[in-house]
Formats: C-alpha cells, sequence, structure tokens
C-alpha cells in the first residue's frame, strides 16, 4: 500500500511537470498559467498553446530534466526506425532495441511517446472542458483541441492498439479510466467525432503550424484509409483539399523542407532555432555525435536501394553519406547545420537548438491518400482521377514517364520514396497489410528478430506496474 | 544404544522419504515450494490476406505465455514457426488452428476460418440512358414520349421534339427554343471511379447560339446555376450541321452522374446519347 502511494504521488510530480509554464510561449504575463484552472478565454488560448507545446516537446540537450516528455521529436524512435527505413547507427541500447524487434516495456522512447501523447490530450481535455468560456473564438479553440486530441489519440492507437480514453479532465484517483483498456474500434469511433467537429469548426491558417480545415479533412482521410472502411468519405474528404486549391506541391523537393512557409505543408510541428523552449534537437541526433547519441534514424540500405531505384531526384534531398563516416548513410530532411553541395543552408547556428519544423501532413500525402482512396483496398487501378494524382507526385520527382495503372504494390513503394523519414513507413506497412512480410524479409537479412507481436509497441512497463493489474501487455511483451 | 536409536530413525526417514517420492509420482501432487501454472498459455492469431495473391496469407501470432507453437492451415499443410504463412491450393474455407504451449507443457489452442475466393473483378456498370434518341415508346416498357426521362421542372421547362426523317437517329430529336428556357435532365448510375465515354450529336439551327451537354457530380439537382458550376465535364458547341461529339469523364467518387443540356441564343437540336466504358 505504500509503494502504492508511493508511486502515485511520483505519477502526480510527472503530470505537474509537464504542465509547467516553461514551454508556453508567447509567455503570457498578465493571466494565470500552470496549474490553476482556466477562468477566461485567454487562458482558454494559453491552455490550447500548451497543447501544441505538448507535441512540440521538450529539446532534451536545452533542458537536460528528466522525466519531460520530448513528444514529436522521439517519435522517429518508435515509428521510423521500428521500420525497415531507418536504424542506429551503433545498434546499442534502447534505441537499438527499435532496429532488432526487440524493444522492451521498460524501453524509455515508448514510454516517453506514450506519455507525451497523453499529455496533449490532458490539455486538450482541459480546454473542451472550459469552452464555454470562449465567447468570441470558441468555434477555432474548439475545433484545434478537437483535432490535437484526435491526432494524439491516432498516434496511440496505431501504436499501441486498445488505450485508455480519456475524454475529460479526471483526478489522479480515477484508478479505472486512466489505466483501462479500450477497445481500438471505439477509441477510432471517438477520432473520427473529433476530427469531423473539428474539419466543421476550423477555416483556413495563415500558419501550418496551427490546426485548419483540411489538416482535420486529412488526417480523417488517414483514419478512414486505415480502418480500411469508408473509401468513399476518405476520397470525398481528399478532393475537398485539393479542390479548395489552398495547397499545391513545392516546383522543389529540397523546398519542401528547406523553406518552411510553403504552400506543400498543411500541418506541420513548429520548432524556433537557437530557442531554448522551442528550439528541437532530433535534427542533431540524426547527425554523426552532435546530439547525445553516436547517430540515430540512419538509413537502412533496403531504404538507400529504394531510394536510388524509385527515387528521382527526391533521393539526394532524402539521404547522404555520413561524411563523417562514408560506410553510413544519413537523412537529409532535417539537417540543422546545412549542407552546402546540396544548396541547403543551415537553420541555426547551433545544430543542438535546431529550427527544422516536423511535417505531419503535407499536399503530396494528400495526392497518395487519393489514389490510396480510389484503390480501396484493391490490387490495381487505371482510373485516370487516380493516375492524375499519382502523376503529379511523380512529374515533381522528374519521373514523368506516362502512368497507365497504380497497383497497391507501387503506391507502396511511391509512398516510402516520397514520404521517407518522415514517420510513415511503419503505418503504411501496417495499412498496406504488408507489414509482416515486408519486416520479416527484412529481419531475416539483417539478423534481427521480428515476430508479427512488434508491430504495436508495449505498453509502458511503469504504467502496467502503477495499474495495480488493470492495464494489460499487448501479446509478445 | 543411543547410536542405534538415531540410525534406525535415520532408515526410518529414509524410507518415508522413497514411499513420499513414489506417492508424488503416481498421484502428481505439487512439491512442498512448487507453484501452479499461474500464467497459462493462450493461443491467438490474426490472419490477413496477401495484397497480390488471393490465395495466401500471412497468420500474426497473438498468443501469451507461450514458447512454442503448431500450425495447422486447414489444408494438411502445417508449421511451427512463430508467426505464419500459407498458399492455398484450392478456393475453399479453412480452418487453421494454433495450438501453443509453454515450457511446463500446458497448452491452448485457437480455431479461425478463412474462405480463400478469388476476388471477382467486378466489370463496369455501362450505363443506361433512357430515351437516349428522344424517340417515342421508346422505355423499357414500350411507353414514353420520348421526352419522360428527360424532365426536371426545377431547373428548365421540359424539352419539346423535333419530328424529321433527317435526324441521326431514329425519326426524333430533342429541340431546344432560342430562348434557354428548357433543358434536359437525366440522372444515370455507374460505377465509382471508372472512366466513361458519352457520346452524342447536336447542331444549332443558326449561327451566334451555342449547345451544351454537361456531366454532373451525384443527382438531385433543383438549381441550375449550382447545377451548371457542378459540372465534372462539359462541352458546349456552336456547329450549324450535326456534329458527333464526344465527353469523357471520370465518374469520381460517386455511383450517380447527372446529364445536362441547355441551349443559347439559337434553336438547338441534341440526339442519339450512348454511353460506353472507356
Amino acid at each position: 500500500m505504500k509503494t502504492y502511494k508511493i508511486l502515485i504521488m511520483l505519477l502526480v510530480v510527472v503530470s505537474f511537470t509537464s504542465c509547467g509554464d516553461d514551454f508556453l510561449e508567447p509567455v503570457p504575463t498578465a493571466v494565470s498559467v500552470g496549474d490553476t484552472f482556466p477562468t477566461n478565454e485567454t487562458d482558454l488560448e494559453s491552455v490550447l498553446t500548451r497543447v501544441y507545446d505538448a507535441l512540440q516537446g521538450v529539446n532534451s540537450l536545452e533542458i537536460t530534466d528528466n522525466n519531460l516528455n520530448h513528444g514529436q521529436q522521439i517519435e522517429f524512435y518508435v515509428t521510423e526506425m521500428l521500420s525497415d527505413n531507418t536504424r542506429t547507427k551503433s545498434g546499442e541500447g534502447e534505441a537499438g532495441q527499435f532496429d532488432s524487434f526487440t524493444v522492451q516495456p521498460t524501453n524509455g522512447f515508448v514510454f516517453d511517446y506514450y506519455r507525451s501523447m497523453y499529455s496533449v490530450i490532458t490539455r486538450a481535455n482541459l480546454v473542451l472542458e472550459n469552452i464555454d468560456l470562449a465567447v468570441t473564438d470558441g468555434d477555432r479553440i474548439e475545433g484545434e483541441a478537437r483535432f490535437m486530441r484526435a491526432l494524439a489519440y491516432f498516434n496511440l492507437v496505431r501504436s499501441f492498439g486498445d488505450v485508455p480514453l480519456i475524454d475529460r479532465p479526471i483526478l489522479i484517483e480515477d484508478v479505472e479510466t486512466q489505466f483501462t483498456r479500450v477497445p481500438s474500434s471505439e477509441i477510432y469511433s471517438f477520432i473520427v467525432a473529433d476530427l469531423q467537429s473539428a474539419a466543421s469548426k476550423l477555416g483556413s491558417t495563415t500558419t501550418a503550424n496551427r490546426a485548419s480545415k483540411a489538416a482535420a479533412q486529412g488526417i480523417l482521410a488517414k483514419v478512414y484509409l486505415t480502418q480500411r472502411s469508408n473509401y468513399g468519405e476518405a476520397q470525398s474528404l481528399l478532393e475537398e483539399i485539393i479542390a479548395s486549391q489552398e495547397y499545391a506541391l513545392e516546383s522543389d523537393f529540397r523546398d519542401v523542407f528547406y523553406n518552411e512557409a510553403n504552400g506543400e505543408n498543411i500541418f506541420t510541428v513548429g520548432y524556433v532555432a537557437s530557442s531554448s523552449l522551442d528550439s528541437q534537437n532530433f535534427s542533431a541526433e540524426m547527425l554523426n555525435g552532435v546530439g547525445r547519441t553516436s547517430g540515430v534514424n540512419y538509413v537502412t540500405d533496403e531504404a538507400i536501394a529504394a531510394l536510388d531505384e524509385f527515387g528521382g531526384d527526391r533521393a539526394q534531398y532524402s539521404k547522404r553519406v555520413d561524411a563523417g563516416q562514408p560506410t553510413q548513410t544519413q537523412v537529409v530532411k532535417y539537417l540543422p547545420n546545412g549542407d552546402a553541395s546540396l544548396g541547403i543552408e543551415p537553420t541555426s547556428s547551433d545544430p543542438t537548438s535546431a529550427g527544422n519544423d516536423w511535417i505531419i501532413l503535407r499536399y503530396s500525402d494528400v495526392l497518395l491518400m487519393h489514389v490510396e482512396a480510389i484503390l480501396a483496398g484493391g490490387a490495381v487501378t487505371q482510373s485516370s482521377n487516380a493516375l492524375e494524382s499519382f502523376q503529379e507526385v511523380r512529374n515533381r520527382a522528374g519521373l514523368t514517364d506516362i502512368v497507365e495503372e497504380v497497383t497497391s504494390e507501387q503506391l507502396l513503394i511511391e509512398r516510402r520514396v516520397e514520404l521517407a523519414f518522415e514517420n510513415h513507413r511503419i503505418h503504411d506497412l501496417k495499412r498496406f497489410g504488408a507489414a509482416q512480410q515486408v519486416l520479416t524479409d527484412f529481419s531475416n537479412a539483417n539478423g534481427h528478430s521480428f515476430s508479427a507481436t512488434d508491430l504495436l509497441l508495449p505498453l509502458p512497463q511503469f504504467e502496467v506496474n502503477l495499474s495495480n493489474g488493470l492495464l494489460t501487455q499487448n501479446p509478445g511483451y | 544404544m543411543r547410536y542405534f536409536i538415531t540410525t534406525r530413525k535415520f532408515v526410518f526417514l529414509l524410507i518415508g522419504m522413497v514411499i513420499s517420492v513414489s506417492c508424488e509420482n503416481e498421484l502428481d501432487l505439487p512439491e512442498a515450494g512448487s507453484r501452479a501454472d499461474t500464467m497459462p498459455p493462450e493461443a491467438n492469431f490474426s490472419a490477413t490476406r496477401d495484397v497480390n495473391n488471393f490465395d495466401i496469407y500471412t497468420f500474426s501470432n497473438l498468443s501469451t505465455s507461450a514458447t512454442t507453437y503448431a500450425w495447422d492451415y486447414g489444408d494438411g499443410n502445417t508449421a511451427t514457426t512463430i508467426d505464419g504463412q500459407n498458399q492455398y491450393a484450392a478456393e475453399g474455407v479453412y480452418t487453421i488452428t494454433l495450438t501453443a504451449s509453454d515450457a511446463l507443457g500446458v497448452t491452448s489452442t485457437f480455431s479461425s476460418d478463412i474462405e480463400v475466393i478469388e476476388p471477382e473483378e467486378p466489370d463496369a456498370i455501362i450505363p443506361v440512358i433512357l430515351e437516349a434518341s428522344f424517340e417515342d415508346n421508346s422505355l423499357p416498357d414500350g411507353t414514353g414520349d420520348g421526352r419522360d426521362s428527360w424532365r426536371n421542372s426545377d431547373l428548365g421547362g421540359v424539352i419539346q421534339i423535333n419530328t424529321s426523317s433527317s435526324v441521326p437517329d431514329g425519326g426524333q430529336a430533342a429541340k431546344f427554343p432560342s430562348d434557354g428556357s428548357r433543358i434536359a435532365y437525366q440522372e444515370i448510375e455507374l460505377t465509382p471511379n471508372t472512366d466513361y465515354r458519352i457520346t452524342y450529336s447536336y447542331r444549332l439551327e443558326g449561327s451566334g447560339g451555342e449547345a451544351t451537354v454537361a456531366i454532373l457530380p451525384g443527382g438531385g439537382y433543383t438549381d441550375l446555376t449550382v447545377a451548371k458550376d457542378a459540372a465534372i465535364a462539359e462541352f458546349t458547341g456552336s456547329a450549324e450541321d450535326y456534329t458527333l461529339t464526344t465527353l469523357d469523364f471520370n465518374s469520381g467518387v460517386s455511383s450517380t452522374v447527372s446529364i445536362l443540356i441547355y441551349n443559347a441564343n439559337v434553336e438547338a437540336r441534341v440526339d442519339n446519347f450512348t454511353a460506353a466504358v472507356q
């Protein structure tokens, strides 16, 4: 009993820390912040900002406290490095568990990701519970909060399967809600309702760092595709984004990543260079020994081969040989210190305090999802509307040969090379029903130990322990 | 004496132990300090059909607390791998059984059926355009005045009929007076995301006019401006002799499209619609 109390106290400390006002930007001077309940619309805006902060996460090179949440900044560990696209350079430590499909329930990145997503949800719940305080901009505030909550649940349900459903602010005593796993189908219904509401309440935005109608429509389409149902609704949503003409492909693939206010990005997590509160460190970690690691998210031989064969112009802006270790290959999409040979300027004077944004949704993903919706689970399509979207993505990459049909297999390859290292690969493999086959082959070729249960992450052991037997572990762990 | 007693006790104990051991063998009583298997295996799996081959299935092993596995794929094939994969030689319903065992020899089995069936590629619907040549009694039941299928009073007046031996097909064509007050409208069923081609012939009775045929997504139109704006494909022409015209379009997400015909300035004639999959 005593131990139980101590653990509960620890959780309290964690959540209070993550709610701290360190990461608020801009820092309101005349409003109640921190853990005071919001009392007016200005407060509500502040809490909403902190919803985004929760996803943004903390730069662990700038703020080195333990147990902080790193949100989007560590997502590539639990997604891209779990796929056949990337790996650690050394294969060591907790990060190496993702390379070899030997992730343990005690893995710190898994716990961090889980915590981060629930931090987004907790803060969004606080906004939504008090939405009546908003008298002038209620629809937008509600829409943004619902979008963020849905995105966090979508990440959780795809990575962990059944997860606890927290749909309102709860007290720490409400152990049952915190630790009862709710079936994925119910989580998906909840996500769909939030995104439908967000799409109806939101309009367009001036910055991709905030949720917009198109962002809600695009993520909702992806939710439908993931459920492998409602292909028609997914297609209609995507066609609304296309017809709005608010977004278009950047003519130069490189500019998608290095000209951040471009018209292709629909929703991104914003970072500010040289800001201790709003910068990121993933750019440094992906270099050779610049961050805390010796180098993570290094490109696998399989991804190199795919980019070289199918990437066209995209290959050079997706991967490069590590100059410090020519047998290794790095990701190019998030370089903090530039690359003169590729015409990429540094984004920050200090690579450990980088400003490169993380793209969650961009227009080429919308076009490729459009093809997927028309394919509707089938093996091949010749429908001209699908071919047109597919051709548009390929043309930008310099691959202008006329496409006469698209197979499911070709679409999966196109998504791999277009969206390489943007944390889509593992989810794409699962959605296309190809994960077990592809990752078994990848694992066998590299001496890893993949089995199908690796397609879901373990529930964090810390949470399982706290739950007193309520929170059950996924099979295989 | 003392020595003797001790020895006797020792022997006795020894016999006792032997008996106790043999009892244990017979009755399988737990040893002191041993524990029941509190985490017996529980077999479970899910099946996924290969995207490209209907007869190949992969099986994801979702068992808990087990160390060894035996797959029975229901067609005589078996495996002892963790995850499974099988190609079926023939269509049919197969029962897949997974037996999961732990190191204590406790087993659990789980069975599930799959139906291996080659998915039929349904042929795209070839749309039926009713009264396509505006002939009398050309509805499927042998009735109709050549324009009954083309009415929509919300969008405009009903078309007139031009009777002549020189129309492109049959003896009648649709006639749109020069004031542009009449339209023709018909909803047709087709397959979503399929490329179609509609052909028709039209002509204007003088210069300076135009005739438009537009394809609208879905149906249920009640406002002419809304309908005109919604067109996914359209052709507007000014030819003064009957001209065969082709209109290509993709049905998109909808399983219904509407054909809308209207004119401006000069009397127009339209005839002989056909529809086909491209």
